[in-house]
């Protein structure tokens, strides 16, 4: 049988590569010449840019160097800093998903501007100038705000606050942590033990301490218990929920607190708090 | 008013100019005042003609009921592959902005998730590729081939 699709202009392949998505305009390249020079079009690209990304470039701190959409697309899948550095931007590669990490300084840390209870600073680690440290506080709050309108529609997304513990961390565990996800009238909560997993120092404390443990547990919000886990970037995170990013702009709300234990705590270091697509949602599509 | 469109086969087809102006080709003749005579149309044929103009005739009559509209799209475009490149083709030289689109969709279904192997196979496409080149492109692009 006739290769039907041979007789196609190369601008009607460019339109069919844009109904799919980038995996798949990659995998197509490779079928024949005229499917990689179709890939290669604006037309595709286009497509699978963000809606906005016109207003996202104009906010680079850094200008980026493009000669077509692709290499644009390309260039975005690695975080770029926007908005004088107070927030970063990323495209997952896959479907051209957005994520966005907001820096501490975008965050409502409270007491974050007593210099007796959080200092900011530059460390090499972090992607943003400042991140903040946690020097004393009985009062632990971080929230943070992201509006739908600005991420990948009808999709799930996870909420990661970015941070580590400092060897000379304390007073961070003694409770745990509450955590919320909250959008319209759906809420996401969760709570967490803010400390590195050491089984054994976990046991020990088991024994000693379970009676109190439990007494200060009970003053916590009932929720999915979540653990911190490493980055790639040697960063640690922790998931504070999920949410679905609807049709309708809606405001994301999300927070980690923890003041019901009244104890002095610190050695929290906070690089932001991170909005990403979930991956395993994700690769249920590619089936 | 009435229009006169001639297929590749020299069959005639009279056809409402509101129905015909669906097709952008056809719309900017009309303007030019060029449409006076029968519209020679030598790049489709008879039979393609004929599923593009109902197409359009329906995308008129049932322009108010958008679930109406989409039942009758998604049974318009399930046709076999010769046919749906007819109409791609038809689509595209008569300028039919969502007859093309839904088209062009339909074919992008076929790919989603596919090898190159398997697309080649789904639809009858040649490798043109000589073996270094495919070597190239594939080093290129190999995150796209990642789990």
């Amino acid at each position: 049988m006739e290769g039907f699709i041979d007789m196609l202009p190369e601008e009607c392949v460019s339109t069919i590569l844009s109904f799919t998505c980038p995996t798949d305009t990659f995998r197509s390249s490779m079928v024949s010449s005229i499917f990689h020079s179709a890939a290669e079009s604006d037309v595709v690209w286009e497509r699978f840019l963000p809606d906005d990304y016109k207003d996202v470039v104009s906010r680079l701190v850094t200008p980026l160097a493009f000669t077509t959409k692709k290499e644009l697309f390309l260039c975005l899948c690695n975080p770029v800093l926007i908005d004088g550095g107070r927030k970063s931007f990323k495209l997952e590669k896959l479907f051209g998903k957005i994520s966005y990490m907001l820096s501490a300084r975008e965050l409502s840390i409270t007491w974050g501007n007593d210099p007796m209870q959080w200092s900011w600073k530059s460390i090499p680690q972090s992607r943003f100038p400042e991140v903040a440290e946690l020097r004393t506080t009985c009062w632990l709050e971080i929230r943070g705000k992201i509006n739908t309108q600005i991420l990948s529609p009808m999709t799930r997304y996870g909420v990661y606050l970015i941070m580590k513990i400092s060897n000379r961390a304390y007073g961070l565990d003694s409770i745990p942590s509450e955590m919320l996800v909250e959008v319209g009238n759906k809420v996401c909560n969760g709570m967490t033990h803010l400390r590195h997993e050491d089984g054994k120092k976990q046991q020990m404390e088991c024994l000693f301490y379970r009676n109190r443990t439990e007494v200060l547990r009970k003053r916590v919000i009932e929720g999915t218990e979540r653990f911190l886990s490493e980055r790639e970037d040697g960063w640690m995170e922790i998931e504070l929920g999920e949410f679905f990013s609807s049709e309708a702009y809606e405001e994301v709300k999300m927070s980690l607190m923890e003041v019901k234990g009244y104890q002095l705590k610190g050695g929290l270091i906070i690089e932001g708090i991170e909005v990403r697509p979930i991956y395993r949602f994700m690769k249920e599509c590619l089936r | 008013m009435a229009l006169e469109l001639k297929s590749s086969d020299n069959k005639i087809f009279e056809v409402e100019e509101l129905v015909a102006v669906q097709s952008e080709t056809i719309k900017s003749l009309v303007e030019d005042g060029c449409a006076d005579n029968v519209i020679p149309l030598p790049n489709v044929d008879s039979k393609t003609l004929e599923l593009v103009l109902d197409w359009c005739k329906n995308h008129v009559d049932m322009k108010l009921d958008e679930e109406k509209l989409k039942e009758y799209e998604d049974k318009f475009i399930e046709v076999d592959q010769a046919v749906l490149y007819d109409l791609l083709l038809a689509a595209n030289y008569l300028n039919i902005k969502d007859l093309l689109n839904r088209a062009c969709q339909k074919v992008a279904d076929m790919l989603k998730g596919k090898t190159p192997e398997q697309i080649r196979e789904t639809l009858n496409i040649v490798n043109d590729f000589s073996p270094e080149e495919e070597e190239e492109i594939r080093k290129e692009n190999l995150w796209a081939f990642e789990e």
